[in-house]
């Protein structure tokens, strides 16, 4: 009797000829996440089996498949060759001790000679005779042990779903760079646009020294948590102390985030460009901040002229976006107090409905090609 | 690079490590261990701890309990020796005592905080009309480890004895011990010391205490350093430590001196237009607190740091705190735009005026340039 985990995917079921595509993706990615663990990968008709690990790993394997992308459900199951004793002595490996319980079989080997239901009524049998305990309830059962009687003469005994954290795979949706700063939404944006299968790049804008380095740590930090679901990403760094400077000195205070804002879309769209990522992605929650009203992102995205700008938490409130941080692991992260580049030489009062004349008006006092160039050069890339 | 942040740690003397070295590769025995290698290291740490502990107190009345750093001794101080009643201490203590009493609130007992004078020492008349009957406790700092106020600790501990004799009196002794002259009156009770911040290795302090005070341990176990800190000892870092505090006291007096030229070196040198200059004039000379006037002083520390400085804001264990105004500077009366430009600059015997010098070129001539830009 051999442990193995059953890997059900999401919605790569629903895809046509392209299916393969889907597929290829998400076993690459499940074997990335078990990198340097013994194991095989099998597909058995629209799942997986993972078998071969020592035993004891098996809960280790779980929860790293579960974190990959497109993964539906997983379960512990047992290996057995398909004869009633077998599949018995492995559901009372998985049997409950106490409360209600069904047997849920499918036959794909229809030369055995007992259907399903013939099945579900023996062992159910067998099980009720070898604990006292134990009660049936077809309807609404506490616990449900599947058996799935293979074609190639082996029978899979598995117990209760876990839940795998859904999605598409990662690498089957394109590129995006996501704008992550040190708080709580931009990880949680990068993490949503993951979820549907996108690659992510990451570009992060500090101005050292006026931020300090355990900020910077905390951002590779952020990246982190994010790169263990988006199958690695790259944290590019980009220094903008000198464009604060330059924004401080020649311009109206009060445009300081809304001008800042449209130098980093600028930035982080040639760096797009220059790294093959097909869109900008943005942790703005409409109206949570001054500078993620309407009027400015309408100001920040005026400068994007190719890429679309994908804001995947637009419609959430903090507590939603807060709770998907917590769940994904970074909130803990986020919350350390160390300052990003956007506190310093804040505006008493910003302006929080730009009007583009004003803003053009202010932008006009700065030599805005030698400043993004400037800050470009300063550009450092950590692989993550 | 110029090193000035002695307060937060000491380079290890070279020497010290080469003859401690013996107790990492040869000696490596467990002292606690009944054959004669085990055994004669258990002799030799008998002597390191009365060597330590006769620079400063006697070992006829005063015993040493070696630890894993400063902030343990005070650890054990306050929550095995402040039991009941309530606790007496000021707003100029290290976070590894004021952060003690903050957990003695959480666990009902009254904790009272006596004020600092302008000048960072406590104000004592307060301190000594928070002392009554009920005290168990009395956590007065010896040098402020951000300001370097001298606190008269043997005067202190006399005039709270005076009041209740059986409150306990500690002191943090960190910054003080192998720097300022002192030795420790009978009414001091409990005294803690650090290796690192004298020029001795990582993990490893001592709690110094009454022989006939009975407190508990904090660490429970096998018994060690007389049932008062179990866990297996780290010789060799007590060792360094025990090398390195003797030589600190050979020389007391020289280094107290040389310490004092380079402080009035500092003062002199830094720019009165850009710094105010926080440290008392009759504060630890190896502590000089400034506060650079309308920059942040976390910007000016990256600044120098790039320009091969090292100077430190504050406390360093509390440089990650959310509240980034000192609570000691504050204390002090200062508002909170100097507090925001706080730097500590602290010196060693090994630093010479010619690097003070240059320190403070550098620091005039950062903060100059980032006010210009910040104006």
């Amino acid at each position: 009797m051999d442990k193995v985990i059953i890997v059900r995917y999401c919605e790569i079921h629903l895809k046509g000829n392209n299916r393969g595509f889907f597929e290829r993706i998400f076993v690459e990615n499940m074997e990335r996440a078990l990198k340097g663990i013994k194991h095989e990968i099998r597909k058995q008709s629209g799942r997986y089996v993972i078998e071969g690990f020592e035993s004891e790993q098996a809960s280790y394997i779980t929860d790293k498949v579960k974190n990959v992308f497109g993964v539906h459900t997983l379960s512990a199951a047992y290996k057995v060759s398909t004869s009633l004793d077998n599949i018995f002595e492995a559901v009372i490996k998985l049997a409950p001790v106490s409360g209600t319980f069904k047997i849920d079989t499918h036959r794909a080997d229809k030369t055995f000679n007992m259907n399903s239901m013939q099945i579900n009524a023996e062992i159910g049998g067998r099980l009720l005779e070898y604990n006292n305990n134990l009660r049936v309830d077809v309807h609404s059962p506490q616990a449900v042990i599947g058996i799935d009687l293979r074609e190639n003469g082996t029978s899979l005994v598995f117990g209760n779903l876990i839940n795998g954290v859904g999605g598409m795979p990662v690498g089957t949706a394109g590129k995006g760079m996501l704008l992550i700063s040190g708080g709580i939404d931009s990880p949680v944006a990068g993490y949503m646009m993951a979820k549907r299968g996108m690659r992510i790049e990451c570009i992060h804008f500090h101005s050292y020294p006026y931020t300090n380095m355990q900020a910077k740590e905390k951002v590779e930090e952020l990246a982190s948590v994010l790169a263990k679901y988006s199958c690695g990403t790259v944290l590019n760094v980009v220094k903008v102390t000198h464009i604060q400077e330059e924004i401080h000195k020649k311009c109206n205070g009060d445009f300081m985030v809304t001008l800042l804002r449209r130098f980093m879309f600028r930035i982080a769209e040639r760096l797009a460009n220059k790294c093959g990522s097909q869109c900008l992605i943005t942790g703005e929650s409409l109206g949570q901040v001054a500078s993620q009203t309407i009027e400015g992102m309408t100001s920040s995205g005026s400068v994007v002229s190719k890429l679309p700008i994908l804001r995947p938490l637009c419609g959430f409130d903090k507590n939603e976006i807060i709770e998907r941080s917590r769940a994904m692991g970074a909130y803990e992260i986020s919350i350390k107090p160390y300052e990003d580049c956007c506190t310093v030489f804040l505006p008493r009062h910003p302006v929080i409905h730009p009007k583009m004349r004003d803003v053009l008006e202010e932008e006009a006092k700065l030599d805005i090609e030698a400043l993004i160039s400037e800050a470009l050069n300063s550009l450092e890339v950590i692989k993550i | 690079m110029i090193y000035l942040d002695n307060a937060a740690t000491t380079k290890p003397d070279i020497r010290c490590l080469n003859l401690a070295e013996q107790y990492l590769i040869e000696n490596y025995y467990n002292p606690s261990a009944l054959y004669a290698e085990g055994y004669n290291l258990h002799k030799q740490l008998i002597k390191t701890r009365s060597d330590i502990l006769n620079l400063i107190a006697n070992d006829w009345d005063y015993q040493l309990v070696f630890t894993s750093c400063g902030t343990e001794a005070d650890n054990q101080a306050l929550f095995c020796g402040g039991k009941r009643g309530n606790v007496v201490t000021t707003a100029g203590e290290h976070s590894a005592v004021f952060n003690c009493a903050s957990e003695f609130k959480e666990r009902g007992i009254e904790v009272r905080v006596a004020p600092l004078n302008d000048d960072g020492k406590v104000n004592i008349q307060s301190l000594l009309g928070m002392i009554d009957d009920r005290t168990s406790l009395v956590s007065v700092i010896h040098v402020n480890n951000e300001t370097g106020a001298i606190n008269d600790v043997n005067g202190i501990a006399q005039a709270v004895k005076a009041i209740n004799s059986r409150a306990l009196f500690h002191s943090d002794g960190v910054q003080a011990f192998g720097k300022i002259p002192f030795k420790m009156s009978a009414d001091v009770d409990l005294y803690s010391v650090s290796a690192h911040k004298i020029n001795g290795v990582k993990g490893c302090g001592a709690l110094i205490k009454r022989k006939n005070l009975i407190i508990k341990p904090l660490i429970c176990g096998g018994g060690q350093e007389n049932g008062l800190r179990s866990g297996t000892e780290n010789v060799f870092a007590i060792k360094a430590f025990e090398y390195a505090a003797k030589s600190k006291y050979e020389n007391i007096q020289l280094n107290y001196k040389l310490a004092q030229t380079l402080n009035a070196a500092m003062r002199e040198k830094l720019d009165g237009q850009l710094f105010d200059i926080i440290s008392p004039a009759d504060a630890s000379p190896y502590i000089l607190s400034v506060a650079a006037k309308g920059v942040r002083g976390e910007i000016i520390l990256h600044e120098v740091n790039d320009k091969g400085l090292i100077i430190g804001t504050g406390s360093a264990c509390s440089s990650n705190d959310k509240k980034r105004y000192s609570r000691v500077i504050l204390a002090c009366g200062i508002d909170e735009e100097r507090a925001d430009g706080v730097l500590r600059i602290s010196f060693s015997a090994e630093n010479t005026v010619e690097e003070v010098e240059e320190a403070a070129n550098i620091l005039n001539e950062t903060v100059k340039m980032r006010k210009e830009i910040m104006e």
